[in-house]
């Protein structure tokens, strides 16, 4: 293995570690006084840092990068489906609640 | 698939590959939709009962869940290493990956069932509440990908160990099935721990 694979694989997963750890970051902005409150903004933050780390995931670790352009556009439409899933239903699931 | 082409890709030339047999690719894929389709009723009854979900969501240790992630993250790059490794013939290397994958996976689970012992001595347990039921649920059938993952692993090692049966398709076959199983987590990680 080059050193330019094993450079590339360790950007991607030093930026997968950081997005995590943004996570305890973001919770702590939305605590108060230790008690979880409800936030939109820290909603859509945590749904979208995932679709981000999953499409990371796909390119850098699973070599969809290197893929016919079929299965990138696959798996870009997966995690397309996966944010407007879950951001509907947390939405509609907000209105009708 | 040959071992040039794939190298030639590596190398910036289009010549496209698909990692491992589309067989596993269908399967990651109609898993992901699968847990998609968990998501989304989990989150609709999330909104339902907002109140109570984020006050049980509160007894979760974000610690444990990040390190559990990071965990899962770190064997996630050592599979990928170990499927590069084997592409270019340097099957020790490999080999060391597969373990270290497996290693990670290991302390993965224990981590996990550590948390779950926690829970149910705190005394929340799988019919505590609506959001306790999501929680064992999803970490629990997550948990099951995982220990499938450890045969998937067994087989990669299996193949990698002997010059006879060394195939690179079956260790990216291993490989999409591993990195599929990270992906899942780092989902079930933001819907349980950190949303709100």
């Amino acid at each position: 293995m080059n050193t330019l694979v094993k450079k590339r694989l360790l950007i991607a997963w030093l930026a997968l570690s950081l997005m995590t750890l943004g996570y305890l970051a973001m919770d702590h902005s939305a605590d108060r006084a230790g008690a979880l409150r409800p936030s939109v903004a820290v909603t859509i933050g945590a749904v979208l840092i995932a679709a981000a780390k999953m499409r990371i995931i796909f390119r850098e670790f699973m070599e969809v990068r290197h893929a016919p352009a079929w299965l990138g556009r696959l798996t870009d439409l997966c995690v397309l489906l996966l944010v407007a899933s879950l951001l509907g239903s947390y939405f509609i699931g907000r209105a009708a609640g | 698939m040959t071992t040039s082409s794939v190298k030639e890709a590596e190398a910036g030339k289009a010549v496209p590959f698909v990692p491992g047999q589309p067989d596993m690719w269908f399967f990651a894929l109609f898993e992901t939709l699968v847990f998609t389709a968990y998501f989304v009723v989990y989150m609709f009854a999330r909104m339902q009962h907002h109140e109570a979900f984020l006050q049980s969501q509160a007894k979760l240790s974000l610690s444990i869940g990040t390190f559990n992630t990071l965990v899962l993250l770190v064997s996630s790059w050592s599979m990928a290493r170990c499927v590069k490794e084997a592409r270019v013939g340097a099957y020790r290397s490999a080999l060391t990956n597969a373990f270290l994958t497996a290693s990670f996976g290991v302390v993965f689970l224990g981590s996990k069932i550590y948390e779950w012992v926690r829970e149910i001595r705190l005394g929340y347990g799988f019919a505590s509440d609506e959001f306790f039921s999501y929680y064992f649920f999803l970490t629990g059938i997550h948990a099951l990908h995982l220990l499938i993952g450890f045969v998937v692993l067994g087989v990669v090692v299996h193949q990698l160990r002997s010059p006879e049966r060394r195939s690179q398709n079956l260790v990216e076959t291993g490989a999409v099935y591993w990195h599929t199983v990270d992906f899942l987590w780092v989902l079930v990680f933001s819907l349980l721990y950190v949303v709100r």
